[in-house]
C-alpha cells in the first residue's frame, strides 16, 4: 500500500496540465508499470471519473485506491496525488503575495496569464474532441452557450438541466 | 469564514461534472462575484499559477484561494471541500453500482453534458481574453499555446518554463538598457 501511496505522489508531482494529463500518467504507472489494474478496468475508471462530480484526477485516484485497498486506499491515493500540490502551490502562493510588487514578477504573471488562456483553450479542445458526435450535441452546445452568456445562469443549474434533458431526449 | 470557504468549495466540487476546467467558471463566480474574496486579476493570476504547478488544476486553485483568505487553515478548508464530494461519490459508486458507467441513464446524461461542458469552458475564455487585454500584438501567445498543447500534445510544462525564462531574460535586458 505504501508503494501505491508513493506512486500517486509521483503522479501528482510530475503531471502538468490538469486532469487529462494526470489520467495518462495514472495509466502509465498503474496499468503499464505496476499492473495493479487491467486496461479494461482502467477504461471503466476513466469513464466513471468523467461522469462523477469533482476533479477527474481526484476521482480516478480515489477509484484506483478503492479497488485495491478499500476506503483507506482511496484516501491514501487521493492524499498522495494532492500532496505535491499542497507543498508547491503553497510556496507559489506565498511567493506571489511577497513578490507581487516586483516588476519582473509582474511581467512573469502578465505572460503566464496569456499562456493560461491558451491552456484553457487546449483543455477545451481535448474535452471537445469527442463531444460532438451528432447534431443533437451541437444544439446543446449552442443553447448552453447562449443561456450562460445571455442570462448568466448559474452553471450548476445549467449542468443539472442538461443532464435532465439528456436523460429524457438523449 | 473557514466554514464558508469549506462549503463554497464543497458546493462547486459536488455539482460540477467534467473535471477541473469545468469547475473554473463556478469557482470564479463564487470567489469574485458572490463572496468578493478577491478581484478578477488576482484570480486570473491564481489560475495561471495553478496551471504552472503540477497536480490537479482545481486543487491548485483551491490552495491559492484558501491560502489568500486564511493562510494554512483556509487552504485546508478549501482543499477538503474540493476533495470530499469526489471521495464520497466515488466510494459509493464503486461499492454499490459497479456498472454505473454502463447504465443507460448515466450515459445519456453524460452525452448531453459533454457539449455543455465545452460551452462552460468557452464562455469564460472570451471574458478572460477581454479582461487580460488581448490585442493584435499578443494574441499569438495563447494561440500558439493552444495549438502546441491542444493539437500537437506538447506538455504545458515546457511552455511554462520557457515563458518564465524568456520573461526574466527580457526584463533583465530591458533593465540594463536603462
Amino acid at each position: 500500500m505504501f508503494t501505491m501511496f508513493l506512486t500517486f505522489i509521483k503522479i501528482g508531482l510530475f503531471s502538468f496540465g490538469g486532469g487529462y494529463a494526470i489520467l495518462a500518467m495514472i495509466q502509465q504507472e498503474v496499468v503499464a508499470r505496476h499492473g495493479w489494474l487491467t486496461a479494461a478496468e482502467f477504461a471503466d475508471i476513466v469513464a466513471i471519473s468523467q461522469m462523477t462530480p469533482g476533479p477527474i484526477a481526484i476521482n480516478a485516484a480515489t477509484f484506483v485506491g478503492f479497488q485495491r485497498y478499500g476506503v483507506l486506499g482511496s484516501i491514501l491515493c487521493t492524499f498522495g496525488v494532492i500532496l505535491p500540490s499542497l507543498i508547491l502551490m503553497a510556496i507559489i502562493t506565498v511567493s506571489y503575495i511577497k513578490l507581487s510588487s516586483q516588476a519582473w514578477f509582474k511581467d512573469i504573471f502578465k505572460n503566464l496569464r496569456l499562456l493560461s488562456l491558451g491552456l484553457i483553450g487546449a483543455a477545451m479542445i481535448m474535452i471537445g474532441k469527442d463531444a460532438f458526435p451528432d447534431f443533437f450535441s451541437v444544439v446543446i452546445f449552442l443553447l448552453a452557450f447562449l443561456i450562460l452568456w445571455r442570462w448568466k445562469v448559474n452553471p450548476i443549474y445549467l449542468l443539472l438541466g442538461t443532464a435532465a434533458v439528456g436523460m429524457v431526449l438523449g | 469564514m473557514l466554514w464558508q470557504i469549506f462549503i463554497t468549495f464543497l458546493k462547486v466540487g459536488a455539482f460540477t461534472i467534467g473535471g477541473g476546467y469545468a469547475m473554473l467558471p463556478l469557482i470564479r463566480r463564487e470567489v469574485c462575484e458572490k463572496h468578493k474574496w478577491m478581484d478578477e486579476m488576482a484570480f486570473m493570476d491564481g489560475l495561471a499559477a495553478a496551471q504552472s504547478s503540477p497536480g490537479p488544476i482545481a486543487i491548485n486553485l483551491s490552495i491559492y484561494v484558501g491560502y489568500h483568505l486564511r493562510k494554512g487553515k483556509g487552504m485546508a478548508a478549501a482543499v477538503l471541500g474540493t476533495v470530499l464530494p469526489s471521495l464520497i461519490s466515488i466510494i459509493i459508486i464503486a461499492s454499490l453500482f459497479s456498472r454505473y458507467a454502463d447504465s443507460t441513464l448515466a450515459r445519456k446524461a453524460f452525452r448531453a453534458l459533454k457539449p455543455a461542458v465545452v460551452a462552460l469552458i468557452a464562455l469564460p475564455l472570451i471574458e478572460m481574453a477581454k479582461k487580460i487585454g488581448i490585442k493584435l500584438n499578443n494574441f499569438w501567445v495563447p494561440l500558439v499555446a493552444l495549438i502546441l498543447v491542444g493539437i500537437l500534445g506538447i506538455s504545458p510544462a515546457h511552455l511554462i518554463l520557457l515563458t518564465i525564462l524568456v520573461t526574466i531574460w527580457l526584463s533583465d535586458r530591458n533593465s540594463r538598457k536603462v
